[in-house]
């Protein structure tokens, strides 16, 4: 029976994989899928926490955050594909102009 | 090994090769029906009445070559086939087609005609169908040619679409049924009202039933929104560049989707294996009954209506189908909420 | 025991090559498979409704716009403007630093749960599992920031169709 250690352990590892990936990455796409990777690191942490502590709380709460997911991930590839309109990349380090 | 667990493996077994089966029955079923609607006589010459054309259709396509484009990804487009066909293959596990039965005694206690019994297999259903979509939008990347992409980003649109619409009217139904497990909501069917009308929530529910037939064909790919391989348009869509075994895998994952589609529809709306005349323990009669009755109106549609132009699917599915299907759904909570039902 | 570590390994071995692709498609794949060891582990925790929800949303819905997103720009190959055999630990600037940060996070996180005593602690008893009392506290103690989180939905919904609309009048800047 895995302890809720070994839960937090993973989660952490997962967070620490997408922090790497929105520092080490330099695609988009990439980097927003690396921010998911962090969101659901953080959602088993709140499940794990729910579960030991006999409460739904960490349940309800991995919803929200689902919800925030899908928004941000809406407005973030709109956001991607009309930046891919104006420069025809992916590179973040090409969109350094705040205004033209 | 117990006899319990004999018993189920052979269902298991039996439930892969009738889905496996049924593919070759919708061919032929599908290819007379056709020509019955069109005045023609249609296949002929395998076999007696060309029942036998299926089998002549499989063989052709096993000796066919397997074609690969050369700039094709090789690991993704070897695997959207298996995608697809593993989707349409796992959903039908959840799905209960009969009675508890003991086989005329054989089994000491009576078993579920039902692959796997889970307690969620509503939402199990909704999140293979929602996987069954990467199948095609791969195939339509993976094979790096314009027909199949444009096939893989139309149906890739089109079933997010109609998802939501197929979802609520799914939502509706676990309202009425107040249980998530199929089973229990075919359970919640049983009897009359006023002694003759069945209590199948198709009366509860016509407008989340029709939501969910037209929502049905469009997550199938089938006509009048067959656009991921509209044929005048984009040659086949997303398995334009797939030949042999490889497209005999779209093909059944098709059919087998529409069998899931339709069955599902016999649980939660039709009222599954209940029905008059027949006792319990033969109430898998009626499912098929009911089942072959939805598919024939699949294959009749096909057949009638012509297909509808893409944006016209889109505002169809946005501004008509899923309102509809939200305002069903609000009514029938304030239903459950006021008169109990 | 097993179970986890196979879920487990599962997840972070998908989630390190999705950081590691160069190919955008082959990313978003690795990610699902790692949303599905997720939910698996979600089942182990007792929370059915959680796993399911994972696989619906997750990987049936957002992954599936990511994909479409990836198709419809058709820029698989990462453009950067360094070498392609330099590690990207042995770049200049920010990804060193960010590399170095991840790495030391971990090394805190591990270190620090390592220690925090009760390393085989198992779970209390009661896990919440059930659909039913989780709609009744979702739609009961959580009720507003359930109708918050629909406003957000919303707002998400109108920018997005804002943002990614392609203006054809004449004169526009867009």
């Amino acid at each position: 029976m895995p302890s809720l250690n070994d839960y937090l352990i993973l989660a952490a590892i997962l967070f620490a994989i997408g922090t790497a990936g929105v520092f080490l990455r330099r695609n988009l796409i990439t980097i927003l899928l690396s921010i998911e990777i962090m969101l659901n690191a953080v959602n088993l942490t709140f499940v794990a926490f729910g579960r030991a502590l006999g409460s739904a709380d960490g349940q309800i709460i991995v919803f929200f955050v689902m919800t925030v997911a899908a928004a941000e991930a809406a407005v973030g590839l709109a956001i991607v594909i009309s930046l891919f309109r104006h420069r025809e990349s992916l590179n973040p380090e090409t969109f350094t102009l705040l205004k033209w | 090994m117990t006899p319990l667990l004999v018993a189920q493996i052979g269902l298991t077994l039996f439930v892969f090769l009738m889905l496996l089966q049924s593919a070759a029955v919708m061919v032929y079923f599908e290819r007379k029906l056709a020509a019955f609607l069109q005045q023609r006589v249609g296949p002929t010459l395998v076999g007696p009445r060309g029942v036998l054309q299926p089998l002549a259709d499989i063989i052709k396509l096993m000796f066919k070559e397997e074609l690969r484009p050369g700039a094709a990804d090789p690991l993704l487009f070897a695997l959207a086939p298996i995608i697809s066909a593993t989707a349409a293959f796992a959903a039908f596990a959840v799905v209960p087609f009969g009675a508890d039965t003991t086989f005329f005694g054989l089994l000491d206690q009576p078993m579920r005609l039902q692959v796997a019994d889970v307690n969620v297999a509503i939402l199990v259903i909704f999140a293979i169908s929602s996987m069954s979509v990467y199948g095609i939008v791969l195939a339509g990347w993976s094979s790096n040619s314009k027909y199949s992409l444009l096939g893989g980003l139309r149906s890739s649109a089109q079933m997010i679409s109609y998802e939501l619409s197929y979802g609520l009217s799914l939502a509706a139904v676990l309202l009425i049924g107040n249980s998530l497990s199929l089973t229990e909501i075919v359970g919640a069917q049983s009897g009359t009202w006023f002694g003759f009308i069945p209590r199948w929530f198709v009366f509860l529910q016509p407008i989340g039933f029709v939501v969910y037939m037209i929502a049905g064909v469009a997550e199938t790919n089938r006509a009048p929104f067959d656009f991921p391989e509209a044929e005048q348009e984009l040659v086949a869509g997303y398995h334009t560049e797939y030949s042999s075994m490889t497209f005999a895998m779209f093909f059944m994952a098709e059919y087998i989707n529409m069998v899931t589609v339709s069955a599902v529809a016999t649980d939660l709306f039709l009222g599954g294996w209940h029905g008059p005349f027949l006792p319990e323990s033969l109430g898998w009669i009626w499912f098929l009954v009911k089942v072959a009755a939805l598919l024939f109106f699949y294959v009749w549609m096909r057949w009638t209506l012509p297909r509808y132009r893409y944006d016209q699917l889109m505002r169809f599915g946005w501004k008509i189908l899923l309102p509809v299907a939200v305002l069903n759904l609000l009514v029938t909570a304030a239903g459950v909420l006021y008169f109990g039902l | 025991m097993t179970v986890f570590y196979l879920f487990a390994s599962i997840a972070v071995g998908a989630s390190l090559l999705v950081i590691a692709q160069r190919n955008p498609v082959y990313s978003v794949l690795l990610l699902i498979a790692s949303f599905g060891a997720l939910s698996g582990l979600y089942i182990l925790l007792d929370a059915p409704f959680v796993a399911v929800i994972q696989i619906v949303v997750y990987a049936g819905a957002i992954m599936v716009l990511f994909l479409f997103v990836v198709m419809l720009l058709n820029a698989p190959q990462e453009d950067t403007e360094f070498d392609a055999r330099t590690h990207p630990l042995l770049r200049p600037g920010p990804m060193k630093f960010g590399a170095l940060l991840a790495a030391a996070f971990t090394g805190e996180l591990i270190w620090a749960l390592t220690r925090a005593g009760g390393g085989s602690g198992g779970f209390a008893g009661g896990a919440v599992s059930s659909v039913e009392a989780l709609g009744r506290i979702l739609f009961t103690d959580y009720a507003f920031a359930f109708e918050v989180t629909s406003v957000l939905i919303l707002v998400a919904m109108v920018g997005a169709v804002l943002l990614a609309r392609r203006d054809d009048r004449p004169g526009s800047r867009f």
